[in-house]
C-alpha cells in the first residue's frame, strides 16, 4: 500500500497491483518508471504512444478508472488500486468497439499515431456525454493533437460512435 | 520568345464514357485501419533488439561558439555509459558530414557550435536515463562568436560567417533559363535563379508595384518522434527508421561510413508523421556510429523538443517587383526570396530551387527573373516542409495579386480570371502544361463561400470581408525515378512491391487499390509489402505528393506487366488468343466463363507453383529545355476562400468560414484524400493565425517546447469547414489522377490575408497574422485618415 504523504517512502521499487484492460496484476516498478513507459516497456503495451512526453499531445492517453489521464506525466506507482484501460483492451474477441468501427468508417486517422489517445478519448466522452453536441466534441477532443487529419473527419466519428452507441444508428 | 509548346502527354483528357471502376474511386476502410485501431501498427518507436543500447547527445546551449575543449572524462567512467562520441572521437576513415546537395552538417560538432541544439557529443548507455546523467557531466569551454539569429543580422557587413571554408557541394544540372551558385556571399550556401523574356518589358508597363512580405516558420510537429534503432555489428549495417526515403539514406549512410549499399538494410515500419522532416539523414548517422563503437545495437529517439531542434520550415522574405498595365494584365515579374536556412544546408537549395521557380504563381508573364538565396543563421535548420516553398511563394504571391488588384480599383476576381494560364498552357517556355482549369476551380471556391454575394457593413466593429487566393506549385518531384513490382500467386493473391512509405497519407491502401482495380481483384486481394531495402525495387523517396502521380504510374505499368503475362499465360494453355480473356474477380475469364488459375498454373508448372511477375517504372523524360531539366510530371493547385470577422476593437481575427478544394485529377480513394486536404488546410490555417516558431536575435527559441508552441486544435476549426475535392481528370497518374496531399496548405494564408483586407481596408504582410498586428495596421490605417484633409 502506498502511503499518501510519502508514496514510495525512500524506497527504489514499489509494489503495484491494478487491474489492467480486465486482468488483476501484481507488478513491481523502480519509483521513477512512467506509467506510459510500463505500459510500453515493461508490459509491452505499445498501443500506447509516446509524443510530447509533457502531458501535451494525448498520444500517450489510457483511461485509469475510466478517466483519460496522459500516462507519460503520470507515475507507475500512481496506478495502485485503479483499473487501467488501454487501447489493447478495447476490442473483443476480434469485434472493434463501436468508437474504434467509427474511426474506420470516417477515414478518421492517417499516420494513427495519435488514434489510441484519441479513441480512448471518445469512449471516456461518451460515457460522460452519451450524446454530445459539436461544441462539447471540440472541447474534449482538444486536449488531444492530431497533426494528419485537422480533426473534421475525427469529429465525425464521434458523432458516429455516439449515434451507434445511444442505439439510434444500426449500421 | 519563342513560342510555348505543350507536352500533350502532361494532359490527358478524361474518357468521355469511363467504364465503372470497382475499387478505384471508392473508399473502403483503409488497409492498415484494424492496426491503427487497435494499436497493434508498429511504428520505429517500437522496435527493441537485444542488448539494445540507449543514444542521448549533448545539445549546445550557445548559438554560436568555438569549441575551445571538451572535458568527457567523467562521462566515460559514469555508470552504464558504454561510449562517448565527441569530435575528436570520430573515427579518421568516415565522412562525417551530410547533407543534401552540401554536405555541411557534422554527426557531431568537430570545431564550432553553429546554434542552440546542435549536437556538441554523442552517448551510449544502458538507458536513455544514464545516457542523460552521463552527459550531465561532459564540461565543455566555448568561445562565445558573434551570433547571426536571422536574415538581415546574417547578411549584415559585419556578420560572421557560419562557415569559413566551403563544405562539399554540388550543383545540378539546370534546363533553359536556370541556374544556381554555391556560397555565391557569405553566410549564403545556395543561390537559385530563373530567368525568362526581356526585362524591357518592365519599361511597357502602366504600374510596377514593389511589395515585401515576410512568412514565419512552423515546425513539423509529426507526433512520432525522429527515431531509429541501428545494428551495425559485423559487417552488415541495419537500420530501423522512421524515415520518409529509406534508399536515399541507404545510400548515404554508405557514403559517410564507407560501406557497400548492399551491407546496408533500412527498413521502416509505419511513420507517425513527418510532413517533410523525416527525409534523409536525421537520427540515423548517430545510432549508426554508435553502433559501430559499441558492437551493440543503439537506439536513438527525439524528445519533441529536440525535434524542434532538428529541422524546421523555411521563415523567408519575399520581395516582389511587378509590372501591370492599367487594366490588370500581369506583365512582368522580379523577384528576391530570402530563405532562412539556418545553421546547416539541409534540404535547403532544394526549397531554393521551388520557392525560386515557383513564385510567378498560375499566370501568364512575358518576363519572370527570380533570385531565391538560402541564408546561414545560427538557428535550427530548415528543411523540407509540406508545401516546399510553394507555401512561401503562394502567400507572398497571391497577397500582391490581390493589393495590384485593389489598387487598380479591379476586384481580385476578375484580376485573378483575366490573368490565369489557360488549361495546356506550359507553365513557362519548355515546361508542361497546366492540367487543371484554373478559372474553373476558383469559381468552386467562390460559389461555396458565396463571393460575389458578399456584402460589407461598415458601421459595425465586426466587419466582414471575404479572400480569395490560388495555390500553385510544380509536383511529383524533379528526376525522380519510381520502380514498382506486382506479383500474381498460383493462388490469385497478389503482392505489391514498392518503396513508398506509409506515413498517413494512405499510400499502402490507394496504390493497392490501383493494383486491384488493374487485376480485377477485390482489395483484400492486395497485400503491400513491408519497406524494406534489401527486397523492394528502388524508390526515391515519399515526398512531393509523388505517391500517386509517380509511384501509380510505376504500379499501374506493374499491374498491367503481370496482367499482361497471366492473360498471355492462360491463353496459351486454353489455346485461345490472349486478347479473348480478361481478369475479373480473381479468376480468367474467357467468353464469360471462369477458368481459376490455380489447375492451369500447377498443371504446367507443377505442384509447387508459380509467381508471376512485372515490374513497372517511370520517371519524367529528361528535357534540357525544361528549367528543372525534366518537365513537371502534375501542377499541384489548390483553391482557398475565406470569409473573416474582424474586431476593429481588438484586432482579432476570426475565420466564419474556411474552404478549400484541390484538383485530384481522379480521386482514388475520396475519404482518404478529403482528410489530407482537411488537414493541409488547417495547417495552412494554423500557419496564418497563430502558429510559429519565435526566435529572439539572440537565436534562442523562446516556445521550443510543446506546452508553448501552439498548434491547432479541434476548437481552432472554423465554424463552417468546407473541403471540396475537384476531379478535373487531366492528370497523368492512373485513372487520370494528380498528386495530392500538399496543395490545400498554400492558400490559405493568402485567402485570410486577402478577406482581412476585403474587410478592413488593412494589408498584413507578415505572418502569422496577430490581433497585434492587426489592430497595429487598424490604428495606422486611422491616423493616415486622420492626417489627410
Amino acid at each position: 500500500m502506498v502511503d499518501a504523504a510519502s508514496p514510495v517512502g525512500g524506497r527504489s521499487e514499489c509494489a503495484l497491483r491494478l487491474t489492467l484492460n480486465g486482468a488483476e496484476r501484481n507488478l513491481t516498478v523502480p519509483v521513477e518508471r512512467t506509467a506510459a513507459d510500463l505500459l510500453r516497456d515493461d508490459l509491452r503495451l505499445t498501443g500506447t504512444r509516446i509524443g510530447c512526453s509533457r502531458g501535451v499531445c494525448g498520444a500517450c492517453v489510457a483511461l485509469v478508472d475510466g478517466v483519460p489521464v496522459a500516462t507519460c506525466s503520470m507515475f507507475a506507482f500512481q496506478l495502485d488500486g485503479c483499473s487501467v484501460q488501454t487501447i489493447e483492451g478495447l476490442d473483443q474477441d476480434g469485434q472493434l468497439h463501436p468508437v474504434q468501427q467509427a474511426f474506420v468508417d470516417q477515414g478518421a486517422f492517417q499516420c494513427g499515431y495519435c488514434t489510441s489517445g484519441m479513441v480512448l478519448l471518445t469512449k471516456a466522452l461518451l460515457e460522460q456525454h452519451p450524446r454530445p453536441d459539436r461544441a462539447t466534441i471540440c472541447e474534449w477532443i482538444s486536449s488531444n493533437v492530431c497533426r494528419c487529419t485537422g480533426y473534421a473527419q475525427i469529429i465525425a466519428a464521434v458523432e458516429q460512435a455516439g449515434a451507434r452507441l445511444a442505439g439510434e444508428e444500426s449500421t | 520568345m519563342k513560342p510555348p509548346t505543350v507536352a500533350p502527354a502532361q494532359l490527358r483528357d478524361r474518357p468521355a464514357a469511363t467504364p465503372p471502376l470497382k475499387v478505384v474511386g471508392h473508399s473502403p476502410p483503409r488497409k492498415d485501419a484494424l492496426e491503427k485501431v487497435t494499436g497493434r501498427a508498429v511504428y520505429s518507436t517500437d522496435i527493441v533488439l537485444p542488448g539494445m543500447l540507449h543514444a542521448k547527445v549533448l545539445r549546445s546551449a550557445r548559438a554560436h561558439a568555438r569549441i575551445v575543449s571538451i572535458d568527457a572524462a567523467a562521462a566515460r567512467q559514469a555508470p552504464g555509459v558504454h561510449v562517448v562520441v565527441t569530435g575528436a572521437d570520430l573515427p579518421a576513415h568516415i565522412m562525417p558530414f551530410y547533407g543534401y546537395f552540401i554536405k555541411d552538417q557534422p554527426i557531431v560538432a568537430l570545431d564550432k557550435v553553429r546554434y542552440i541544439g546542435d549536437i556538441v557529443c554523442a552517448v551510449a548507455a544502458q538507458t536513455e536515463a544514464a545516457a542523460i546523467a552521463a552527459l550531465r557531466l561532459v564540461r565543455v569551454h566555448y568561445e562565445d562568436l558573434p551570433v547571426a539569429a536571422n536574415i538581415e543580422q546574417a547578411l549584415a557587413d559585419d556578420a560572421r560567417a557560419l562557415f569559413d571554408d566551403a563544405p562539399m557541394g554540388v550543383v545540378p544540372a539546370y534546363g533553359d533559363g536556370a541556374s544556381a551558385q554555391l556560397r555565391p556571399r557569405k553566410n549564403v550556401c545556395y543561390q537559385f535563379n530563373y530567368r525568362t523574356g526581356d526585362a524591357a518589358a518592365f519599361a511597357r508597363c502602366d504600374h510596377v508595384f514593389e511589395d515585401e512580405f515576410r512568412f514565419s516558420r512552423m515546425t513539423h510537429y509529426h507526433l512520432e518522434p525522429f527515431v531509429s534503432v541501428a545494428d551495425a555489428r559485423g559487417d552488415t549495417m541495419q537500420v530501423w527508421a522512421s524515415c520518409q526515403n529509406p534508399f536515399p539514406l541507404r545510400k548515404e549512410l554508405a557514403r559517410m561510413f564507407k560501406w557497400p549499399e548492399n551491407r546496408i538494410t533500412v527498413q521502416v515500419p509505419f511513420v507517425g508523421g513527418g510532413f517533410g522532416a523525416k527525409n534523409n539523414v536525421k537520427t540515423e548517422a548517430v545510432s549508426v556510429l554508435l553502433s559501430m563503437l559499441t558492437g551493440r545495437p543503439v537506439r536513438f529517439c527525439l524528445t519533441m523538443e529536440e525535434g524542434f531542434l532538428t529541422n524546421t520550415q523555411h521563415a523567408a522574405i519575399l520581395r516582389l517587383k511587378t509590372g501591370v498595365m492599367a487594366d490588370g494584365r500581369l506583365v512582368a515579374r522580379q523577384s528576391e526570396i530570402l530563405l532562412d536556412a539556418g545553421a546547416y544546408s539541409d534540404g535547403s537549395p532544394l526549397v531554393a530551387e521551388k520557392a525560386g521557380y515557383r513564385i510567378p504563381g498560375p499566370y501568364r508573364w512575358e518576363h519572370i527573373d527570380t533570385a531565391c538565396l538560402c541564408v546561414m543563421t545560427n538557428t535550427a535548420p530548415a528543411g523540407p516542409f509540406r508545401g516546399f516553398g510553394g507555401t512561401q511563394t503562394s502567400w507572398a504571391s497571391e497577397s500582391q495579386i490581390d493589393m495590384i488588384a485593389r489598387r487598380l480599383g479591379i476586384d481580385p476576381y476578375v484580376l485573378r480570371m483575366r490573368n490565369l494560364l489557360h488549361l495546356g498552357d506550359p507553365f513557362v517556355p519548355g515546361e508542361s502544361g497546366i492540367d487543371s482549369d484554373l478559372r474553373q476551380g476558383l469559381d468552386v471556391v467562390c460559389e461555396e463561400i458565396g463571393y460575389h454575394r458578399r456584402t460589407h457593413d461598415p458601421r459595425s466593429t465586426l466587419r466582414r470581408g471575404m479572400g480569395i487566393a490560388i495555390g500553385f506549385k510544380d509536383g511529383g518531384g524533379v528526376n525522380k525515378p519510381a520502380q514498382a513490382r506486382v506479383k500474381v500467386s498460383t493462388s490469385g493473391d497478389v503482392f505489391l512491391q514498392c518503396g513508398t512509405v506509409e506515413i498517413g497519407q494512405g499510400a499502402r491502401t490507394a496504390l493497392s487499390q490501383i493494383t486491384a482495380e488493374i487485376l480485377g481483384v477485390p482489395l483484400d486481394k492486395v497485400a503491400y509489402a513491408p519497406i524494406n531495402t534489401d527486397y523492394l525495387p528502388f524508390d526515391q523517396g515519399t515526398n512531393a505528393s509523388s505517391g500517386i502521380a509517380v509511384m501509380g504510374q510505376a504500379v499501374e505499368r506493374a499491374a498491367r506487366g503481370v496482367r499482361d503475362q497471366v492473360l498471355a499465360f492462360a491463353a496459351s494453355q486454353l489455346g485461345v488468343e490472349a486478347g479473348a480473356l480478361q481478369l475479373g474477380n480473381g479468376v480468367v475469364l474467357h467468353a464469360g466463363k471462369p477458368h481459376p488459375l490455380a489447375p492451369m498454373v500447377m498443371r504446367h508448372y507443377g505442384g509447387t507453383g508459380f509467381e508471376f511477375s512485372a515490374d513497372g517504372f517511370f520517371k519524367a523524360a529528361s528535357d534540357h529545355h525544361a528549367p528543372l531539366e525534366a518537365p513537371c510530371v502534375f501542377w499541384e493547385i489548390a483553391w482557398g476562400a475565406a470569409e473573416v470577422e474582424v474586431d476593429t476593437a481588438t484586432g482579432q481575427v476570426k475565420v466564419v468560414k474556411l474552404v478549400a478544394s484541390g484538383d485530384a485529377g481522379r480521386a482514388i480513394n475520396p475519404v482518404m484524400l478529403k482528410g489530407q486536404e482537411d488537414g493541409a488546410a488547417i495547417m495552412g490555417l494554423s500557419q496564418a493565425l497563430f502558429e510559429h516558431m519565435i526566435y529572439d536575435d539572440q537565436g534562442r527559441l523562446l516556445n521550443a517546447d510543446p506546452l508553448t508552441y501552439r498548434v491547432p486544435l479541434a476548437e481552432d476549426l472554423p465554424h463552417d469547414f468546407v473541403t471540396i475535392t475537384q476531379e478535373q481528370g487531366h492528370g497523368p497518374g492512373p485513372f487520370g489522377a494528380k498528386g495530392a496531399g500538399e496543395g490545400t496548405i498554400l492558400p490559405i494564408a493568402s485567402a485570410v490575408a486577402n478577406a482581412i483586407h476585403d474587410a478592413v481596408g488593412v494589408r498584413i504582410t507578415c505572418l502569422p497574422i496577430t490581433p497585434v498586428r492587426v489592430l497595429e495596421a487598424l490604428i495606422n490605417q486611422q491616423i493616415n485618415q486622420e492626417s489627410v484633409p
